[in-house]
């Protein structure tokens, strides 16, 4: 028997097969068997090897063999055969490489086709946490909670994980080369692409735009449209109206001394929000280094007044803000400009206080060359022109402003793309084939386009994404998409600087292959990313030591120098005349205006429970979008609810009309919001989404047209009579009266820097006669406690070094982004709990950002505290505890010890700052609702995304915040190992980590040379309820607003002070 | 019976002249027995049929007994759920981390403070005219107190942990409890107090179950009581080492009386929650238990009264005095609401003052007034001597005065810490409806026991209803005693343990 006569076998069948394309491609099984190869491969299983073999004349020794064989064979079928290629360099590499030690790689998270560099922690190959990269512009090492969410998505359970052929919204199992072997025929068919169209999300991706050049060039006829619904179009065509082109603007709030924000909200929503909000942050922080009481002129800040259309969190931060229907923006921009002897046309009056107005105009003069005046991306270009002159004329251009080339590869009006490509569907054939790469246009395209419609009749169309939705429901075709950690890709940020995408983790389901694979498999094989990136930049960059510079930029995620060079452009001279056309129905009836959701954003987030779950910032809503009116605009339509502070309000279903599209969706009234003006967020109320997303929120796409795509006049507002719950984290806006959040005038703070040290703030005096509670400290400070004193001793034992661990949050520089939030919930495993137990008071995140409320209903001041455990020295929880499952540590920490705790929540009640939560049920594998949410981390698929270093948590048990103790040990360990002591800085929890505005500090106070000790040696440090004496170790600067002096309504009294706004 | 058939456990015909103590109090009156034609045969007979004669148990017992079973698998069922599920279940959340859990576990152990007060403080105040009434309400003590010990085991998250709590040293669990927290003071108060309560009661029993086992013909019932009553047989010895034993458990029992209530008022008042952190919760949580647990007596006393046709044991007079009792109690109590004012505003301290006005004018404003009008204002009638006389009146009071003490609960607990300190953490709390189903299912627990209870054992003592009758027909005795000292030391026993009434002569 001769074994190798013909050497045929799965392989090389394999092998034969795909080098096939087009038409030749095999049909069905029969057409294969004619070739003789497969009819012997049909014919045995083993091919060639078993064909003589007679089981019952076998001797003995020849079947144990092939019985052993056998065996030993079988358990190769697991195996994948997958190409051995190096090619992931660790930006942290060890020689010492162990097992449980997590690797970081750097690469980028794409938003809105602009990359943010990160850096991913992989354990044994899972990537489990999303920092952010500090080479990378748009990141600086910081994060916010949409880029870590993105990791979420990677392990959502409910991601599509086949090639399906959709029937009429019924999926159908298929395989790729099904599709391809109909999409490769479909387009030979065309000859020259006639009818064959690509509809992408926004591309700044060098080799995606070069894949999808090449496919046009050989496709001439093919059309390339891009449509996002949170688009920059209205920036673009401001550029253009500008500048004559399109044109990148760049600011730098770190130089910038007075900020006029015209309806931008630049610290949540813009390209380069991270890095904005740390520009930002850096002239509005007050360090002891500012402070020189020779010269208190010397400590200055920026100020920043704001015109918005809707509360967002860059107008907390404002100094002064008016709330302006989003159509008065305009008007307001043109009376600015005309002000500052700009050529603006007819300035229309706008209804600005004089005071205010006269303000702001001699704050910008005055600072000419170190202002800023920006625009929000929902107003119109007309707006956005506006700016560019006032920036102009102000000297800012080159100094705070800054022009580049437009970053996207090919910067388009993509709502007009969108509308053109409609209309081609609409006429009978000129569309054929629709590629849709991403997105979900289906559902956020304006509701006039009717593009459902239009996507179903079209004759071939396939939607590649990561779930099945709305688009892949309405295509012939479903096509799973790998995630943005699972292949090769490049991006620019909003800077132009170019990062090459590195995967973290072969995609989890085998059929995921990325957009950049799919165009190179239209014409060619199935590529492999690498390939396709790798061979795109040695293109770019053919020199010699390409290797090394590939290995380099790898390593460090970004390439070296991309950014785009700062470019002089011509304002032409009428630009600020140009009008806007007119918005529909505008300054007539109620507004409405369309915006993206904090947190789930254009909808993409719509599945993800971390983005669900997350407050927003303002309302502080859950699970639900709704429309936001003011008090007023509310009691107007006889819709506000009753006054009272229950946590659950049911609120008013109320239908909104607008040019014939309806849509129902609950009240909610928002302090700060101007009159006569209906806020719907975008993104909620999907029919074609998991289990997470499903029945959560209203479709306000459905008011969505292309004549208003941002806002339009003239909506009518009904009472349905019904209500309907919103669930939101807290109820409460007041401070009542207490002194919880400190905070003033950068004036008052400069006559009296301690102002923050009240007897609230600060830890009680101790008087005569109280020796019994007294506590004496080393430096021989006395302090009373409401406890016995305990003498925790802070001293390790045995050990040569002692830590104190504690905690500084800057109020003045946190903007309430949840970018924290978000991070500890994915560094400490937190779970989701679902609508039904937030609105139980059963959310489980182990920081919150308190929101409070100061001054009128109408305009009030809004800050945020972000509150953690605050590790109290004299913490009420540990002695209620009866089984002692919350101990002290020597170096301060309060830890609770899961495994002891058997959850009589006493702990919980006795906490003065309610830092607590508790396990009501088994959250951690999705209950109460395992089916909405999905079995959480007892999926098989999230529990990958677990943090090893952190338990997770079981029915019954209390939790709280640990200033992630795990990183402290991880520290240590690398200390003690290199016998030394703990560096500042090199502990980093991980809201610390993420924070835009490090507003967050960790470190040793005992030892006060690290920065988290000289912060609280600040002035205007302060503890929550230090009065309480319960000895926090977190504590918070206070926050400083930098009102201009001459506008009146600031200058407020004692009595407005204290006036609580009432929900 | 013949003295063939006596057996070992028979009382012997010896009586012995005993002396007992306290038998002349002049507080034992007519009006504590009323009526003629009382003898100690028959008032024994009367309250061993209860047991003996199955059928004269009227038709309410057994409605009032299948509503109560009903509701004690109301009662499994919600905590087979509970146990299943998890305490997420309960309406509780952050900030009001305990609800009705708690609410109802200080509830019931209020609640069983007056059998305590009754059986050993009045007894060794030597208020003989507790002997009607401290059976039934001993019993009712036991029986809240198994209801009450339900709630600290299953409101914890991991109930199969709760034993953690216990002392059981390093050996066992490696690891001690920790012995700064209150609710660890609460596990060796209320398992105490459920011992002693439970001794003090068994000890009371032991000459009535002698008396039973005599009079019962049952063979197996007697039997059974036999064992109960460890060979009593009347002696004097007996009686003296009973009376030693029953007034040295009587002085433990005191103090219990306080101590209970007032560790359970440290689970609050060592809080640091306005509202909680207070001192002057334990003599206001003593007197809200014993007003309580009066209100209970009450409220189970009167209708069993009327069906076992025991008015003449259970007279006007216990209700009046009763009703003094709980007008007393309820002053305390509501002396200690206004002083919770005065605190709050005296204490200069704004978060009191806060917890003061949030119970004025809060969301759960309406509990708070309920609070005053339960526990406040309407007892206040019971200052008339007609409503005191009132049956009507006196029950719906004690009704109105257990729903105040739940109240009085519910306002402390879930209504301080919906708003402590930081207004960011405020919130809400809604019993679900498995706190209700628990709370009704307990009260199912606690009929059942009770009116099992009325079949097996006597709810009335009869040997100390003797007593008494000794007591009235030696009315003129006292008189003999004042003249002849000797006579009110050493008298005659008869048969105060019933044991020749019906066998042995």
């Amino acid at each position: 028997m001769d074994m190798h006569q013909r050497p045929v076998d799965a392989r090389t069948f394999r092998a034969k097969l795909e080098g096939k394309s087009g038409k030749q491609y095999w049909r069905s099984l029969e057409e294969l068997a004619d070739t003789p190869e497969f009819r012997e491969y049909l014919l045995d299983e083993i091919p060639q090897h078993t064909r003589s073999f007679d089981i019952l004349s076998m001797d003995r020794r020849r079947f144990l063999t092939l019985a052993g064989a056998s065996l030993a064979l079988a358990g190769l079928s697991g195996c994948r055969w997958l190409p051995a290629k190096k090619v992931v360099p660790a930006a942290e590499l060890s020689e010492d490489r162990t097992v449980s030690i997590p690797n970081i790689y750097a690469t980028s998270v794409i938003e809105h086709g602009l990359a943010t560099g990160v850096l991913v922690t992989s354990n044994e190959g899972r990537p489990t946490r999303i920092e952010g990269n500090p080479e990378h512009p748009a990141s600086l090492g910081s994060n916010s909670s949409t880029v870590q969410a993105t990791l979420l998505d990677l392990y959502d359970p409910e991601r599509s994980q086949n090639v399906s052929e959709v029937n009429q919204g019924a999926y159908t199992i298929s395989t790729w080369s099904n599709f391809l072997d109909t999409m490769r025929a479909a387009l030979t068919a065309t000859k020259d692409g006639t009818g064959f169209r690509i509809l992408t999300e926004t591309v700044t991706s060098p080799t995606l735009t070069h894949q999808i050049k090449t496919l046009l060039a050989k496709y001439p006829a093919a059309k390339w449209v891009q449509y996002e619904p949170l688009s920059r179009d209205n920036v673009l065509n401001g550029a253009k109206a500008a500048f004559g082109q399109p044109v990148n603007t760049l600011y730098d709030f770190s130089k910038a001394d007075t900020i006029l924000s015209l309806d931008a909200d630049f610290l949540l929503s813009m390209p380069g929000h991270i890095r904005y909000s740390r520009d930002f942050a850096t002239k509005r922080r007050v360090r002891s280094a500012d402070i020189s009481p020779e010269d208190p002129k010397k400590l200055t800040m920026s100020r920043l007044y704001m015109v918005e259309s809707c509360p967002s969190i860059t107008g907390t931060m404002a100094d002064h803000r008016l709330p302006m229907r989003a159509s008065q923006v305009e008007a307001f921009a043109r009376a600015v400009a005309a002000a500052l002897g700009v050529d603006a046309g007819a300035a229309a009056p706008a209804a600005v206080p004089k005071d205010w107005f006269e303000a702001l105009i001699g704050d910008l003069k005055a600072s000419s060359g170190t202002s800023i005046v920006v625009a929000g991306e929902h107003q119109p270009p007309a707006v956005h022109v506006l700016c560019h002159a006032i920036n102009a004329a102000l000297g800012n251009v080159g100094k705070t402003v800054n022009y580049t080339d437009a970053v996207e590869s090919q910067p388009v009006d993509q709502l007009a793309a969108l509308k053109q490509l409609a209309e081609e569907m609409k006429t009978n054939d000129a569309v054929k084939i629709l590629l849709i790469l991403g997105g979900n246009p289906v559902y956020t395209a304006p509701v006039d386009l009717d593009f459902a419609r239009r996507v179903q009749t079209t004759r071939l169309t396939a939607h590649l994404s990561m779930q099945e939705d709305e688009t892949s429901a309405a295509c012939k075709w479903h096509l799973p998409a790998a995630h943005t950690l699972e292949s090769w890709g490049d991006a620019r940020a909003f800077d132009g600087t170019t990062s090459i995408i590195q995967p973290l983790i072969a995609p989890l389901y085998e059929g995921a292959h990325s957009d950049l694979e799919l165009l190179v498999a239209l014409t060619e094989p199935m590529p492999n990313s690498y390939d396709v990136v790798y061979n795109y930049w040695k293109e770019q960059k053919p020199a010699p030591d390409f290797e090394k510079w590939w290995q380099e930029t790898l390593h460090d995620g970004v390439i070296k120098n991309s950014a785009f060079p700062t470019k002089t452009f011509t304002l032409s001279a009428d630009a600020a005349k140009t009008a806007t056309p007119a918005i529909p129905g505008a300054g007539q009836g109620l507004e409405l205006l369309l915006l993206p959701d904090p947190t789930i954003r254009d909808g993409r987030f719509n599945n993800n429970g971390w983005m669900q779950e997350l407050p927003k910032p303002l309302t502080k809503l859950t699970w639900d979008n709704a429309a936001l009116m003011s008090q007023a605009t509310a009691e107007k339509l006889g819709l506000a609810p009753a006054v009272g502070g229950l946590t659950v309000a049911d609120n008013k279903l109320v239908e909104l009309e607008i040019g014939g599209h309806k849509l129902r969706v609950p009240v909610l009234c928002l302090p700060g919001h101007p009159d006569d003006s209906v806020t719907v967020h975008l993104g909620y109320g999907r029919t074609h989404v998991g289990k997470i997303g499903a029945g959560t929120g209203f479709n306000a796409y459905l008011l969505r047209t292309t004549a208003a795509p941002c806002f339009a006049g003239g909506m009518k507002v009904t009472n349905t009579g019904e209500t309907y719950p919103l669930v939101h984290t807290r109820s409460h806006h007041s401070m009542e009266g207490r002194e919880i959040l400190m905070e003033d005038t950068l004036e008052a703070f400069l006559k009296k820097p301690d102002f923050a040290k009240t007897e609230a703030t600060t830890t009680p005096e101790i008087k005569e006669g109280d020796d019994k509670q007294t506590q004496v400290l080393e430096n021989g400070e006395k302090r009373l406690s409401l406890y016995d004193a305990q003498d925790h001793e802070y001293k390790s034992d045995g050990n040569a070094f002692t830590y104190s661990w504690g905690l500084s949050i800057d109020n003045n520089v946190c903007i309430g982004c949840n970018a924290c939030v978000t991070a500890c919930q994915n560094e400490n495993n937190i779970p989701i709990v679902g609508k039904d137990q937030v609105d139980r008071g059963r959310e489980m995140h182990w920081i919150r950002i308190d929101r409070y409320y100061r001054g009128p209903i109408s305009n009030p001041h809004t800050f945020f505290e972000p509150v953690t455990c605050m590790h109290c020295e004299n913490a009420p929880c540990e002695p209620v505890c009866p089984v002692a499952a919350t101990v002290h540590s020597k170096e301060g920490l309060n830890q609770m010890v899961y495994n002891r705790c058997v959850g009589t929540r006493y702990c919980s009640n006795n906490c003065p700052y309610k830092v607590r939560r508790f396990n009501f049920y088994k959250y951690t594998a999705g209950q109460p609702d395992p089916d909405k949410l999905r079995g959480n981390n007892d999926s098989p698929v999230l529990q990958l995304l677990s943090n090893p270093e952190v338990t997770v948590r079981g029915r019954g048990v209390m939790e709280k915040c640990s200033y992630c103790v795990q990183r402290i040990d991880l520290a240590r360990i690398t200390a003690k190992k290199e016998g030394r002591a703990i560096k500042d800085g090199e502990v980093v929890t991980a809201c610390a980590q993420s924070c835009p505005t490090q507003a967050i500090v960790f470190g040793d106070v005992a030892d006060k040379t690290t920065l988290v000790s000289k912060l609280k040696a600040l002035p205007t440090d302060y503890l929550l309820l230090g009065e309480l004496n319960t000895r926090p170790r977190t504590s918070y600067l206070a926050r400083l607003r930098n009102p201009n002096p001459a506008i009146k309504e600031d200058a407020e009294s004692d009595v407005e002070r204290d006036t609580p706004v009432v929900e | 019976m013949s003295s063939a058939t006596r057996r070992w456990w028979s009382n012997t015909v010896d009586i012995e002249e005993t002396t007992i103590p306290g038998a002349h109090e002049d507080l034992v009156t007519d009006s504590m027995l009323p009526g003629k034609g009382h003898d100690y045969k028959n008032l024994g007979d009367r309250i061993a049929e209860l047991i003996l004669r199955q059928r004269v148990h009227p038709y309410a017992w057994l409605v009032t007994f299948g509503i109560g079973f009903m509701l004690l698998n109301v009662m499994l069922m919600s905590i087979t759920y509970l146990l299943y599920k998890g305490i997420g279940v309960f309406g509780v959340n952050v900030p009001a981390g305990w609800g009705l859990d708690i609410i109802n576990f200080v509830w019931w152990i209020g609640i069983g403070h007056a059998g305590t007060l009754i059986s050993a403080i009045l007894l060794l105040l030597k208020q003989k005219w507790r002997n009607s009434i401290n059976r039934f309400a001993e019993a009712m003590t036991l029986f809240a107190v198994a209801c009450a010990g339900l709630y600290p085991l299953l409101h914890t998250g991991r109930p199969w942990n709760a034993y953690w709590l216990l002392p059981l040293g390093p050996n066992i669990l490696g690891l001690w409890p920790q012995f700064r927290s209150p609710l660890l003071w609460d596990v060796f108060a209320v398992s105490t107090y459920a011992t002693v309560s439970a001794l003090f009661w068994y000890i009371g029993l032991i000459p009535d179950l002698a008396m039973l086992r005599d009079k019962t013909t049952s063979k197996p019932l007697r039997v059974l009581f036999a064992m109960g009553a460890l060979g009593w047989r009347g002696a004097s010895r007996h009686w003296a080492r009973y009376e030693t034993a029953y007034m040295v458990l009587a002085g433990i029992s005191a103090p219990l009386v306080l101590s209970v209530h007032t560790i359970v008022s440290f689970d609050f008042a060592v809080g640091i929650v306005p509202g909680w952190h207070t001192t002057i919760f334990p003599p206001y949580f003593v007197a809200g238990a014993v007003y309580a647990g009066f209100a209970m007596v009450l409220t189970v006393g009167i209708p069993v009264r009327a069906w076992y046709k025991l008015k003449d044991m259970i007279t006007m007079t216990h209700i009046d005095w009763m009703a003094k009792i709980m007008l007393t109690t309820g002053l305390v109590v509501f002396y200690g609401y206004i002083l919770e004012v005065f605190y709050g505003w005296y204490s200069g301290d704004k978060y009191e003052w806060a917890m003061i006005l949030n119970r004025f004018f809060g969301p759960y404003k309406w509990t708070y007034y309920a609070l005053l009008t339960c526990n406040g204002i309407i007892p206040q009638l019971l200052w008339s001597p007609k409503v005191r006389r009132s049956i009507p009146a006196i029950f719906l009071i004690s009704q109105t005065v257990s729903i105040g003490m739940w109240l009085e609960r519910f306002v402390i607990i879930p209504v301080s810490l919906h708003r402590d300190y930081l207004p960011s953490s405020w919130g809400y709390y809604t019993p679900s409806f498995w706190d209700w189903s628990m709370f009704i299912g307990t009260m199912g627990f606690f009929t059942v026991l009770m009116f099992g209870f009325m079949r097996v054992l006597p709810i009335i003592n009869m040997f100390e209803m003797k007593e008494l009758l000794f007591g009235n027909k030696h009315k003129h005795g006292q008189e003999a005693a004042d003249r002849d000292p000797t006579h009110s030391h050493v008298v005659s026993m008869p048969d105060t343990a019933a044991h020749s009434d019906d066998h042995s002569h």
